[in-house]
């Protein structure tokens, strides 16, 4: 081979992997959104399926895709598209997912059965955003059906938030007369929601269920990492640190600590400049949770009443609320009153 | 078609199939496991492949870019290695291609092995091969060599001097 078609060949080489990097370029990231909105409207429910999933990923940049989704979050017939769509919006605009969630409150009561478990679902796909449906949700562990119960369990878990209210739901449900019902509940204790003291004789007494399934689940939950941690805020501090992919699921359990994660309100307060209004909002409910031990915070969570996302707005006024000084209680109301005049 | 012309066809040849091989294996075994799942449906599973070649939690275009790394610098040896070869003595060129051929084989053949059992036996921690793979492939690669070039050193001969 001469020298030149060596380089030449060592040349298109080097097109290749420029096409390739072109390629990733303009399918990841914003770019991406245009080609995934089209995707939405697939006949293929696993194309729109994985349109949502993507949509999400990119997060707020995807902005263009909330009618989109919000259609496919209320009115798709597979159920599956349906909650990938209302997951998506979570990360995207919580406007959208309270919207979702509104659209699906009245549908908790309807006497179809199907109606309710889907409702439920629906709910839980929406995450922490869907708080204000907590107490609803509640009501639902009382339903007649047990895989609405069951729903509604996952829902529960899957929203965190407010914890006051979580956990005690939850440990209703774990005395529910359904297994899977009682597994579901007692997997969100093991894996997912922080057990409070007040749980514990709830687990204690699972440890005899006859059941060894769930006598073995509840024997996780007492040695789950999360009720064992002797310092567990600053295991979610230092995730808040490291990664940004962990901002979710960090700010997530710091909010569902409430007072004991008092030590990392300062790591919390630079959250709440977070360009995911996800991040920014529970940034604010993790310094409502925290209570008057986040009076640090109390300046950011003021300018945070100004946010240009009124969900996260809403979340500062309650974490102010929460906070109780003079400075946070005034900066709430007037919140308030102007909110109530517009 | 002369020796020279040869060799330059075949390095050529080599150096794109290498380098196209690295970055499709991953697609041809996941869209070939598909069909065969869905009794020969290949058009379904070309397109449930297109679908997560960017997905979250699949990520193939990011996995198949991984596994040719090694293969894209096994390209480039060969191209320099057997490009410059015409100008070495007829049994420098057949250790070479001996070599390089034990090389190839490695890469083929422990790719091709790892992504056909990663997909027929999947489980949790499955994926990692994708990120381990091309570390081990750099270190066997050129062990493949080392054994390809022995085995040249002992088939081609060097003619004895004329006495």
């Amino acid at each position: 081979m001469t020298r030149r078609q060596i380089w030449l060949n060592l040349g298109g080489l080097i097109a290749l992997i420029g096409l390739l990097g072109l390629f990733y370029w303009t399918s990841t990231g914003a770019r991406a959104v245009p080609a995934l909105i089209e995707s939405l409207k697939d006949k293929d429910a696993k194309v729109r399926i994985a349109a949502a999933l993507a949509l999400a990923e990119i997060g707020p940049a995807a902005n263009a895709a909330v009618p989109a989704l919000l259609d496919q979050a209320l009115h798709d017939p597979v159920f599956y598209a349906g909650t990938t769509a209302a997951g998506a919006l979570r990360t995207i605009d919580l406007v959208a997912a309270r919207q979702v969630m509104t659209a699906y409150l009245p549908a908790l009561q309807s006497d179809d059965v199907q109606t309710r478990r889907t409702a439920c679902a629906m709910l839980e796909s929406l995450g922490p955003a869907a708080k204000p449906a907590v107490p609803t949700l509640g009501n639902m562990l009382n339903d007649t059906d047990e895989r609405v119960r069951m729903h509604a369990v996952g829902a529960l878990g899957e929203i965190g938030i407010p914890a006051t209210l979580v956990i005690p739901a939850l440990a209703k449900a774990l005395h529910d007369p359904a297994h899977a019902v009682r597994h579901r509940a007692l997997s969100q204790f093991a894996f997912s929601i922080p057990s409070t003291e007040a749980v514990i004789p709830h687990l204690k007494q699972l440890l005899e269920d006859k059941d060894r399934g769930i006598a073995t689940l509840a024997q996780s939950a007492l040695n789950s990492p999360h009720r064992q941690a002797k310092d567990r805020a600053s295991v979610y501090v230092t995730m808040l640190q490291m990664s940004r992919g962990a901002n979710d699921y960090a700010l997530h359990k710091l909010a569902q600590l409430g007072p004991e994660a008092a030590g990392a309100v300062s790591a919390v307060i630079p959250v709440l400049k977070d360009e995911r209004p996800l991040h920014r909002y529970l940034a604010a409910e993790a310094l409502g949770a925290i209570g008057p031990g986040a009076k640090d915070a109390v300046p950011a969570l003021i300018a945070a009443l100004h946010d240009i996302d009124p969900v996260v707005q809403g979340s500062a006024a309650e974490a102010l609320e929460a906070i109780g000084t003079p400075e946070a209680r005034g900066a709430a109301d007037a919140y308030r009153k102007t909110s109530a005049q517009k | 078609m002369s020796n020279g012309k040869k060799l330059t066809w075949f390095t050529v040849t080599l150096f794109w199939g290498c380098v196209v091989f690295g970055l499709t294996l991953h697609g041809v075994v996941m869209i070939a496991h598909d069909a065969f799942q869905r009794h020969g449906a290949w058009a379904e599973a070309f397109q449930e492949f297109r679908l997560h070649l960017f997905a979250p939690g699949y990520n193939f275009f990011l996995i198949g870019i991984l596994n040719a790394l090694p293969f894209v610098l096994l390209a480039i040896f060969i191209l320099f290695h057997l490009g410059t070869a015409a100008q070495q003595a007829p049994v420098i060129v057949s250790r070479r291609l001996s070599g390089v051929a034990g090389a190839v084989a490695v890469a083929i053949g422990l790719s091709t092995w790892a992504h056909l059992a990663t997909t027929l036996h999947p489980d949790a921690q499955g994926a990692l091969v994708y990120f381990f793979l091309p570390i081990y492939l750099m270190g066997l690669i050129p062990l493949g060599y080392a054994v390809g070039r022995l085995a040249g050193m002992l088939l081609f001969k060097k003619p004895a001097p004329p006495a």
